[in-house]
């Protein structure tokens, strides 16, 4: 952590930044912070309380936080893979941002607590399992030191998608729309998502009305499963939209289960390498092309 | 079977009463007015508002718009809206023929206090369609000429097109008890124009009515009121003698939903018709 | 402490509340409560539940909803996601159907009368909420679906024994056994619950079930007060502040930096507004079920969204985060006061829990309240000042 502390402290006072975008301690756990002040980089910690994806920070749709100025944005691989996306889109200019990177041994799936917890399988975060991104490759520095893997929880991601595909279609069916009933659509999941940048969202149109903004079955069916596809591709499975949401959706277990379509149909998976060809922005000659009848 | 709405009084305060559309008038290319009676025979008699009041006015399938009430309450009988067509419902609204039912909910909202302007001279400042919540009032004091004093009427749009109520304009110009001055912006005059040619704000001070026992009302784009209101200071007049009305975004219109609160204030109820002294103590989120 | 409740106590054994709520369902009352996930009603809700298990999900969670039989009523600690808001103010509720007929349109309103309903075992904090908003629901206008509802429905609130340290309705003036938009209180106690009724409604259900109700001891009488004493204790330690002192300062202070800059987290999600048991700002949206008929509704909406205040021109009074989390405070601590002499706020905590962006109103409200009362000795240097955090703003002692 003084490594982190140590290069936020430089970059503010040598003003290659104009504020540091990391965590610091917050009554009820870890919480992102903004340091403005050389002095104030003491508050920055990493820990296993640091979930939170700092990337959505950076979205166009902040405009409150683009008067800050350049930013030096402090990020796990996950969250680099976030900011990938955005580079690939062309919804940042690299020079805007200065990419701390920490190497990361794992979150705990329920991060709210006063002090830091070692991971242990049944507190970490199952999308942790395995993670290729323990030390982000795109990133202007490297901080932190290096941690073992992740434990093993009882049930990784894949598992628990595996555990709702198992059910019958009905059923799966019922599953889902009991999740969606729950919905009340405050907008959570694409508020907190770094890849949700659109400056109108197609569920904020009303000419036409895309998709009816009540909460009755219909109308959550279609905001869910019209967000869910809009990621799919560019989904970097950091799970904030189903931390954020306020009524317990799943809604890592549809962007995991859109990743592993993606992956099997077009043999893409996400990543922080922001040259990388996606899917969803690329063709190619040979993909897949027997839907078309 | 059910009830027809105009026989049986509402369930909630969110239901409207059904209107027919009588006439429509295309203002300019994309704003028009909507004459409208109330289905409820009753109503038509027994309707009542005041000048600068406001309706939410139902586009059934489409959803409610809130607009002024832009015909005047000295004549009854039916009612007036007049809007562009900028959003989903002001679109379905120019959809409407007549023999169409729309919904209106009203009236809400404070009002201009005409009773209190009587004996005084007044200035009526409008710019493009902000000439619609003025024309309410206009007529309401024209309706009652005797009680006022001079009475001065200062109205421009970007271009002789984008003037509205053209044949009203040209009534009150016609009037030798009204001083009408027709501006448009500089660029938007056309050739047969015998109106002045400049910015609202740069014409009423060419005007220069005086302050003092006198009023002004002012309604039209914000800059225009930007703009305005340093010149009725100059003019003499105090922000307690200067009125406006605010377009703020609103749904419900009854002071529950939230949408239209500011500081203190929720514009349904507390307003739209402010003072400048009200304006400004605001918060500027308008 | 709470108000003097109304009727002298009696008390409810813990295996007479099936009876109670057999007796009430009996009559075709919905009884509703705090309770935890349903039991699969088919096959196939009963593997989903299963699979949402096994993918470790829906954990325990308590929601208030109705109840078949009293076993599933979960009359103890812990707090229900949602607050009791719903119940009054559905999430989405139909205002009214309307259908073409030729140029003519027919409406069918939506019914105003609600089915018969008791609540047994409402957070004080959720109770105390439908008081306040009756205001706004009342004010010139008298909103007939959430009247209705609240006329239908009885609410007898279990004292709280404080969940954690988000809890703060000290703070704003309620308590922990408070009864303020109940219509009784019940309070644990060996064996059962002491049950006061605290209005007409109240009073007029213990009568009528009567034989459920036993005596109430001395012993248990000091049991129940022991209880809410130390609630009470408990929970004034979390927050204290001056209402009126937060009030007039946010009211003067609209540009200060503390206000102006305490969005800066915000994601404008939402998730403070959907939990809180006080917001109640909603939409009216307009659905075409087909062609020539629809229905229109009112919704749940929120001052955090963007689109709350978006002109159709494109003009935005509140064109940032920063201007619409000010907007929330300023509408719960100094407007709402202002209008209606009340704060709304009911000290939930819910808002805190929910928010994973770390907006925390214990904290905010805590600053504001240094700031308004002692700003001589607001502590620049304290990470817990919300200004602080940006850095930016100018030290409190120099304004």
């Amino acid at each position: 952590m003084n490594e982190l502390r140590q290069l936020a402290r430089e970059l503010l006072v040598d003003e290659k930044v104009d504020v540091v975008i990391g965590w610091e301690d917050g009554r009820r756990g870890a919480r992102p912070a903004f340091v403005t002040a050389a002095d104030d980089a003491e508050r920055l910690i990493f820990d296993t309380r640091c979930v939170h994806n700092l990337a959505t920070y950076l979205s166009p749709r902040r405009s409150h936080l683009a008067e800050l100025g350049k930013v030096g944005l402090v990020v796990k691989g996950c969250d680099a893979k976030a900011v990938a996306g955005l580079l690939r889109e062309a919804q940042l200019p690299r020079d805007r941002v200065v990419l701390i990177g920490v190497r990361c041994g794992g979150v705990l799936e329920v991060p709210d607590l006063p002090q830091p917890a070692e991971l242990t399988s049944e507190t970490v975060a199952p999308r942790c399992f395995r993670c290729d991104v323990r030390e982000p490759h795109l990133a202007d520095h490297l901080v932190g030191e290096e941690r073992p893997d992740p434990p093993r929880p009882p049930m990784t991601i894949d598992e628990r998608v595996a555990a709702v595909d198992a059910l019958p279609v009905e059923q799966r069916w019922e599953f889902w729309v009991g999740q969606f009933s729950k919905c009340v659509r405050c907008y959570a999941c694409r508020q907190v998502c770094p890849l949700c940048v659109c400056d109108r969202c197609i569920a904020d149109k009303s000419l036409p009305q895309w998709v009816e903004s009540a909460s009755h079955p219909r109308g959550n069916l279609a905001w869910n499963l019209v967000r869910a596809l809009h990621l799919a591709g560019r989904c970097v499975n950091c799970g904030e939209c189903e931390r954020f949401c306020p009524v317990g959706i799943p809604l890592s277990l549809v962007n995991r289960k859109l990743q592993q379509v993606v992956k099997q149909r077009f043999g893409y998976v996400v990543s922080d390498d922001p040259e990388a060809a996606t899917p969803v922005g690329d063709y190619r000659l040979d993909d897949a092309q027997e839907f078309i009848r | 079977m059910t009830t027809p709405r105009h026989e049986r009084p509402p369930a909630t305060i969110y239901e409207p009463q059904l209107v027919t559309v009588v006439d429509t008038v295309d203002e300019t290319a994309d704003t028009r007015t909507l004459r409208l009676e109330f289905k409820d025979t009753g109503l038509r008699e027994s309707f009542s508002f005041r000048a600068g009041q406001f309706g939410e006015y139902s586009a059934f399938g489409a959803g409610e718009a809130t607009l002024c009430i832009a015909s005047p309450p000295t004549r009854a009988g039916a009612i007036e809206c007049t809007f562009k067509a900028v959003g989903k419902v002001t679109t379905a609204l120019r959809e409407l023929n007549v023999g169409d039912t729309m919904g209106f909910r009203g009236p809400y909202g404070n009002w201009f206090p005409v009773d209190e302007w009587r004996g005084k001279d007044l200035v009526f400042v409008a710019g493009g369609i902000g000439l619609a919540p003025m024309r309410c009032v206009i007529w309401n004091v024209l309706d009652r000429r005797d009680e006022f004093g001079a009475v001065t009427i200062v109205y421009g749009a970007r271009s002789v097109a984008d003037l509205v109520y053209k044949r009203e304009l040209k009534q009150w110009a016609e009037r030798d008890d009204v001083t009408m001055v027709t501006t448009v912006d500089p660029g938007g005059e056309t050739a047969d124009w015998d109106g002045r040619v400049g910015f609202v704000p740069a014409v009423l001070d060419e005007v220069a009515p005086a302050g003092g026992d006198a009023v002004a009302v002012v309604c039209g784009p914000p800059v225009m009121i930007k703009f305005t209101f340093p010149v009725l200071e100059k003019l003499g007049f105090t922000d307690d003698d200067v009125f406006t009305t605010l377009e703020m975004r609103m749904k419900c219109g009854v002071g529950k939903c939230g949408r239209c609160n500011i500081g203190p204030v929720y514009v349904c109820k507390d307003g739209p018709v402010f003072t400048a002294t009200q304006l400004k103590a605001l918060p500027a989120e308008y | 402490m709470s108000e003097r409740p109304r009727e002298d106590p009696v008390f409810l054994a813990a295996d007479a509340l099936d009876g109670l709520a057999g007796d009430l369902i009996a009559a075709g009352t919905e009884v509703v409560g705090p309770a935890r996930a349903d039991e699969p009603a088919s096959p196939a809700a009963a593997a989903a539940a299963a699979a949402a298990a096994a993918a470790g999900l829906d954990k325990d969670v308590l929601e208030y909803r109705a109840v078949s039989r009293a076993a599933d009523l979960a009359l103890g600690p812990g707090m229900p996601r949602l607050s009791l808001k719903g119940l009054y103010l559905p999430q989405n509720e139909a205002l009214f159907a309307w259908r073409q007929r030729g140029s003519d349109i027919e409406i069918e309103p939506a019914p105003t009368g609600a089915r018969t309903r008791v609540v047994l075992g409402a957070k004080p904090c959720d109770a105390a909420a439908l008081a306040i908003v009756d205001d706004v629901m009342n004010w010139d206008y008298a909103d007939a679906l959430w009247n209705g509802r609240r006329e239908a429905t009885t609410v007898f609130v279990l004292a709280c024994g404080v969940e954690d340290d988000s809890c703060f309705c000290a703070a704003v003036g309620l308590a922990p056994d408070g009864s303020r938009g109940a219509d009784g209180l019940l309070t644990p106690v060996e064996g059962g619950w002491l049950v006061e009724a605290t209005s007409e409604k109240g009073a007029a259900l213990v009568a009528a079930h009567a034989a459920r109700f036993g005596a109430a001891s001395a012993e248990r009488r000091e049991q129940a007060a022991a209880f809410r004493r130390t609630a009470s204790e408990r929970v004034a330690t979390h927050l204290e502040i001056d209402a009126d002192s937060v009030r007039d300062w946010i009211a003067t202070h609209f540009d200060d930096p503390l206000l102006a800059a305490l969005g800066v987290r915000c994601n404008g999600c939402g998730a403070c507004a959907s939990v809180c048991p006080t917001c109640h700002c909603f939409d009216i949206v307009e659905e075409s079920d087909g062609l020539g008929h629809g229905t229109r509704r009112r919704c749940w909406d929120t001052c955090q969204s963007h689109k709350f205040t978006l002109h159709a021109s494109g003009h935005n009074p509140r064109a940032d985060q920063n201007a619409r989390f000010r907007q929330r405070l300023n509408h719960k601590f100094a407007i709402y006061p202002l209008r209606f002499g009340e704060v709304l706020c009911t000290g939930c905590g819910r808002c805190a829990r929910a928010c994973h962006a770390g907006q925390d109103l214990v904290e905010i409200l805590g600053a504001i309240d240094v700031a308004a009362r002692r700003p001589d000795t607001v502590d620049v240097q304290s990470p817990e000042t919300p200004a602080r955090t940006v850095g930016a703003a100018a030290p409190a002692s120099e304004r």
